[in-house]
């Protein structure tokens, strides 16, 4: 049974579609810049330029909600574009998220503290679940609606529950990703766990100092055979290896020598029943603080040996995205697979001492790519792997 | 300076949640960290708050930490500089 | 698959495998539990309200359920909550609006999945965690997750509903082995509704 990625579509500070995404990985531009809102003005972060109304307008959405389910309203309407719901096709959405409506509740916290305009209604808003509800009924969606909060792996996992109740025939298709707003909430939380570069954030680079924080949304439809055959959809690509284990090291922290990472991609590996041979890229999770690149460095010597497959993060591109980046790197993955992309990793200059690793660091595209493999680790050892094939 | 290690036991055990400790548990020149009270890199980040709020003393680099926090002589050998 | 053992604490009790425990709910429980099971894990302090309920309720689980039967990654973690972090996502937003600067240690519990994470460290254990925001307990839902998870070879699912928010608190654990017997949902909701 295949699992059929049958569309795709994301939002981030690179783009608000995937031409403009593509149009900026090739011409090396970044979406990490100063930010131009109050509390993001002293941090270099992926802003997406557009208000709410402003989203709201360019992607015709109909349905009210948080910056981050209006985010991933805009994704997910890409993925699910030339969709038709039918009673015939059961169709559900699993979306990851850390943050939820946390912006709404941020304006209504200060509301509350200057008794103006307090609204309690709005913290509706707050549990991560409304998110996907809007998502869900901004695409029609009403068969099946889930959640995952598991920090920067929600998006991953997202994925990976979407393959295994099309694979056990829970649902015939299905959209899912993730999706994240910049808030005062994470900028805060991040900068007290002092893992803030302030410059711009050098993944796998010797001198790395931290991450630049970024949002965006990016959703896949996953699909079928009995699907396919009812929708007519050309696949685009296979969702073929995921895998999720644990680190069991520390909250936040990856264990030194990358365990967990190396449980997760071995299984992935060998759920696609691929050798790690096959695989041509690997997008990298590449966070560009000191401990993942290390950790993460040496699981992929762990796994590969000295035959490591072009790596690269694209975080430097588009911040780190948390629960959205595993939709937003799935989305890259296809187009690496379809057009035959290789991402640069950006400011990369000096290899790590310890693993001597070099990334992948031009922009190439005609190769011959089959097999992506896409890793998102997240905060409480949370660590997953997803593998795309071609068709 | 004897006042200051005192203050500052009682304050780590408050700031780092250390509800089975009592200041005498905790000698001066104990390593605070690895083996000693079993603190980790967020305990390292929580000297950080406490050294800004009790005693306005910023640390902007988590690695200088290191040498800071070995101890609590260390840790008061450097508020008596910084302050 | 069969319930191996399950634990329930809310303001009616502590109870395993449905028998209620000597034990006082009161303000104070979670740290009265963990005196009087007599562990030593300082790290337990530092955890937050979620993390605490969970941790007390596996070691209370363990009196009945031999964990050390499965190999380190045979034991999958499936936890949901309906308030996901709330409690000290507020605590958390109070240190940076009101006490000037973020605290690290509030911010590490601003994540439900932590939780499953502290279990993992503490068990040492590195099969599958996974952490679900639902409206409600929902039986079929975790019924239909651990179907999913024993498919694909985990031999044992521990299981969770574990919440704190607005000054309520519940902890409801179950451990569910892989076998030919069926649950069914009305036994689920019995156990938990103790």
């Amino acid at each position: 049974m295949n699992i059929h990625i049958t569309g795709y579509g994301l939002i981030t500070s690179i783009g608000l579609n995937t031409e403009e995404n593509v149009a900026s990985l090739r011409s090396l531009r970044t979406g990490i810049a100063k930010g131009r809102l109050d509390n993001t003005k002293a941090y270099n972060v992926g802003e997406i330029h557009l208000t709410n109304a402003e989203l709201k307008e360019q992607f015709k959405l109909q349905t009210d909600g948080s910056r981050t389910a209006l985010l991933g309203m805009a994704a997910a309407k890409q993925a699910f574009e030339g969709h038709v719901l039918s009673d015939q096709i059961r169709t559900g959405l699993i979306s990851g998220t850390s943050v939820g409506g946390m912006d709404v509740s941020e304006i209504e916290y200060k509301n509350y503290l200057n008794e103006s305009n307090h609204n309690p209604d709005n913290y509706k808003h707050h549990s991560s679940g409304t998110s996907s509800e809007q998502i869900a009924q901004e695409l029609g969606i009403s068969d099946f609606v889930n959640t995952i909060s598991t920090a920067c792996s929600s998006a991953a996992n997202a994925i990976m529950m979407g393959a295994r109740m099309i694979k056990s025939g829970t649902l015939d298709r299905v959209v899912v990703g993730g999706t994240d707003s910049l808030t005062s909430f994470t900028i805060s939380g991040f900068k007290s766990l002092m893992i803030f570069d302030d410059q711009w954030c050098r993944p796998f680079d010797d001198t790395r100092k931290g991450l630049n924080l970024g949002e965006g949304a990016g959703f896949i439809v996953l699909e079928s055979d009995k699907s396919l055959e009812k929708t007519g959809k050309k696949p685009l690509a296979r969702l073929t290896g995921w895998s999720n284990a644990s680190d069991a090291f520390h909250q936040t922290a990856s264990s030194p020598d990358g365990h967990g990472a190396r449980l997760s991609m071995n299984e992935a590996l060998r759920i696609s029943e691929l050798q790690p041979g096959d695989i041509d890229y690997i997008n990298a999770h590449g966070t560009a603080t000191p401990n993942n690149d290390l950790s993460e460095s040496q699981a992929f010597q762990g796994i590969f040996g000295t035959a490591i497959p072009p790596f690269s993060s694209t975080k430097a591109y588009t911040g780190h995205t948390l629960a959205a980046s595993g939709g937003i790197e799935a989305v890259f993955a296809i187009l690496a697979i379809r057009n035959g992309y290789l991402y640069p990793n950006l400011n990369f200059k000096t290899p790590i001492a310890e693993t001597g690793l070099t990334p992948q660091l031009d922009f190439e595209e005609g190769k011959n790519i089959q097999h992506v493999l896409s890793n998102s680790f997240g905060f409480g050892g949370n660590n997953s792997t997803i593998i795309i094939s071609a068709v | 300076m004897s006042d200051l290690k005192e203050t500052l036991k009682e304050q780590i055990i408050e700031q780092l949640n250390l509800e089975d400790l009592t200041p005498a548990d905790i000698q001066n020149e104990a390593p605070l960290f690895g083996e000693g009270l079993g603190l980790d890199s967020i305990d390292a980040l929580e000297f950080i708050v406490l050294l800004e709020q009790n005693y306005n003393i910023k640390i902007s680099d988590p690695s200088e930490g290191k040498e800071i926090f070995q101890s609590v002589d260390s840790l008061a050998a450097y508020i008596e500089k910084h302050q | 698959m069969r319930i191996l053992g399950t634990c329930k604490i809310a303001e009616s009790g502590v109870f395993v495998n449905g028998l209620a425990r000597q034990f006082e709910v009161n303000e104070d429980w979670k740290k009265d539990l963990y005196a009087s099971l007599n562990i030593e894990y300082p790290k337990f302090y530092k955890m937050d309200a979620l993390a605490k309920m969970a941790f007390l309720g596996v070691e209370l689980l363990e009196s009945s359920c031999n964990f050390d039967d499965y190999s380190e990654n045979e034991i999958a973690l499936i936890f949901a909550n309906r308030y996901s972090s709330y409690d000290t996502d507020q605590r958390f937003i109070e240190s940076y609006t009101e006490k000037g600067s973020p605290g690290p240690s509030l911010f590490v519990y601003t994540l439900p999945n932590i939780l499953t994470g502290e279990l993992a460290i503490r068990k040492k254990w590195y099969g599958e965690n996974i952490f679900f925001i639902n409206e409600k307990f929902d039986a079929q839902f975790f019924i239909d997750q651990i179907n999913f998870y024993f498919r694909k070879g985990s031999k044992a699912c521990l299981c969770g509903w574990v919440d704190s928010a607005n000054n309520q608190e519940e902890c409801f654990l179950f451990l569910v082995e892989n076998s030919i017997d069926e649950i069914s949902i009305e036994e689920l909701i019995k156990s938990y509704k103790q």
